[in-house]
């Protein structure tokens, strides 16, 4: 490896190596629990075995914990999209003072702490006596709220790609503003968009700490089901479930990776 | 709104359409409508919730009663910052952000520089889905990962067992330790995030023009590389720091509900002894710690740009 890189030093490959331990080795450790054959993980393992997977996709809890997870994320995903995409727009086109104001609102749900935010939310729906407290829709808008900022956050880097001459080209050539915008800027900045739209699924799918006021045992997403199955016992169906999970992630990361210049992404402000 | 915006479309005529004029850069007609949908949502979802918990520290604790009240007191905020208990909380929790963000940058750096630095697309790529993938898991199932390692009976013990190296198990979770372990797998993604940009935006003709000068690789590196990534070590240890403070699920599995945190003693307080209104006022100070951090951040970073230019 070093050879093609020689400008690289080798402490920051021991370095690197140690990152990725402690990234990856946690993840590999669910898969194997997952496929282990025993009842609890030992080391060397017991031999593969599917019934965790095969207890997994019978059980009363995890299974419908996944897709109810599934059905929040792709609700969540819609509308944190349609309204992070359009305040998004709206911050880059605006600019000035109120946009950056907007902007740092919105931002804000990323740096606060999501149990705050979750309990906050759950006090003001109780006691405003909304009919939206202990319900799908709760934990809903909860999830809503912090993955919006992420939706712009990519939207906005995506536009600051753009270049805008194309859009006083089509204006030149008799478009109205909102015609140049509709026809030649939003097809351009789709794949920000897109981009935006998995990172608001996977963030709501895995997203524990807001729901954690929110949920019921009726209404539980799949982390809260996990947290819940943790705390007695270490079942390797949890496991199995994991290896639904970061099936998913995997591959909307990969999905993701063909939507946008992950680049732009890092040094998008 | 397509409907709104169709019929802004018709009502402007614009002066660019007539043939032949240089386009103006004109504000999109109803621009505002683009922000309203976010801003009301957030209004009433998000500013409202947050103001009226804030609102709420300051009324009576009343154990299982919820609701607000025009009487106002400070009762809440005097008994967090008079009990050793909630007191030592504040500092523990800071303490422990502190620590992770220093452990994240000392790991996360050089995989943020690599991928910065990395010539090979394919690589930059494949390392690039790793780190992303690790960020966007569900953290709980990582911590069922972690906790399946680090246990007594745990993987990590099974070996050392079996290798005669200890005689009997570490304890390496349920503890303090555990806790920052547990923050760094789960924040450490966030800080290499955040500092690849900034490593992508130093040049490294930079740091070859200091080598062909006789510095030494690591010279370079210290008085180069190092001090222009000062602004994503900064972004980035606010992000973890912001996390790990606001982290309830990582103290509650790792720690075993002995490490108490300020997040711990929120859900303790609202969801075992039903006292709400003190409970708001612990959330309010972690509020208000993680806000003082985005402040500080915010002033050194005003410092560093200032500094350098």
């Amino acid at each position: 490896m070093r050879d093609s890189n020689d400008a690289i030093a080798w402490p920051f490959y021991v370095g690197s190596a140690l990152a990725l331990i402690v990234l990856v080795v946690p993840v590999l450790i669910v898969i194997l629990t997952g496929l282990n054959a025993g009842d609890y993980m030992t080391f060397p393992p017991q031999g593969l075995s599917l019934r965790w997977i095969k207890s997994f996709l019978t059980s009363p809890t995890f299974v419908p914990a996944y897709l109810f997870s599934f059905g929040l994320a792709a609700a969540t995903m819609a509308i944190a999209t349609v309204i992070g995409t359009m305040a998004a727009i709206w911050i880059q086109r605006r600019g000035g003072r109120l946009a950056k104001i907007l902007r740092g609102l919105f931002i804000l749900p990323l740096v606060l702490p999501g149990v705050v935010i979750g309990l906050a939310l759950y006090v003001f729906l109780i006691s405003t006596g909304l009919p939206l407290a202990r319900t799908f829709y709760g934990l809903l808008v909860g999830h809503v709220i912090v993955t919006t900022p992420l939706v712009i956050a990519t939207v906005t880097a995506a536009l600051v790609d753009f270049d805008r001459s194309l859009e006083d080209a089509a204006r030149s050539l008799g478009a109205t503003a909102w015609q140049a915008f509709f026809r030649i800027t939003l097809p351009l900045i789709s794949g920000g968009i897109g981009a935006g739209a998995l990172f608001a699924f996977i963030v709501s799918f895995g997203q524990f700490e807001v729901s954690l006021f929110l949920s019921t045992p009726d209404l539980q997403p799949l982390p809260i089901a996990i947290y819940t199955s943790l705390r007695y016992r270490f079942e390797p169906t949890a496991a199995a479930a994991g290896i639904f999970a970061i099936a998913l992630v995997v591959t909307s990361t990969v999905i993701s990776a063909r939507l946008v210049n992950f680049r732009r992404l890092f040094g998008g402000r | 709104m397509a409907a709104a915006m169709s019929k802004s479309d018709a009502l402007v005529l614009d002066p660019a359409r007539s043939i032949g004029r240089r386009p103006v850069r004109r504000p999109m007609p109803k621009l505002w409508l683009l922000v309203l949908p976010a801003s009301l949502f957030f209004l009433i979802f998000f500013i409202l919730p947050v103001a009226s918990l804030l609102g709420m520290s300051f009324n009576k604790t009343i154990p299982g009663v919820l609701g607000f009240s025009s009487a106002l007191t400070l009762d809440n905020y005097v008994r967090i910052f008079t009990r050793s208990l909630y007191f030592d909380a504040i500092f523990r929790s800071v303490g422990i952000g502190v620590l992770v963000s220093l452990v994240c940058l000392l790991l996360g750096y050089p995989l943020a520089y690599v991928i910065a630095r990395t010539k090979v697309p394919a690589r930059v790529t494949v390392l690039t889905i790793l780190v992303l993938s690790s960020m966007q898991l569900d953290m709980v199932i990582r911590l069922y990962g972690l906790m399946v390692l680090l246990g007594d009976n745990g993987l990590i013990n099974q070996m050392l067992l079996a290798s005669g190296l200890v005689s009997a198990p570490l304890h390496l979770m349920y503890n303090t330790f555990g806790v920052v372990v547990g923050l760094v797998q789960v924040t450490l993604p966030f800080m290499i995030m955040s500092l690849i940009g900034v490593i992508r935006q130093i040049p490294p003709s930079f740091e070859e023009a200091a080598r062909s000068l006789g510095a030494s690789r690591a010279a370079a590196f210290r008085h180069v590389a190092l001090p222009l990534s000062m602004p994503g070590i900064l972004s980035g240890s606010l992000l973890v720091f912001a996390m790990s403070i606001s982290s309830y699920v990582v103290p509650a599995l790792m720690g075993g509900w002995k490490v108490l945190v300020l997040p711990i003693h929120v859900y303790q307080q609202i969801a075992e002894a039903g006292r709400w209104q003190f409970g708001a006022a612990i959330a309010a100070v972690l509020f208000l710690t993680s806000l003082l951090a985005v402040i500080v951040y915010d002033r050194a970073a005003a410092y560093i740009a200032g500094g350098r230019s």
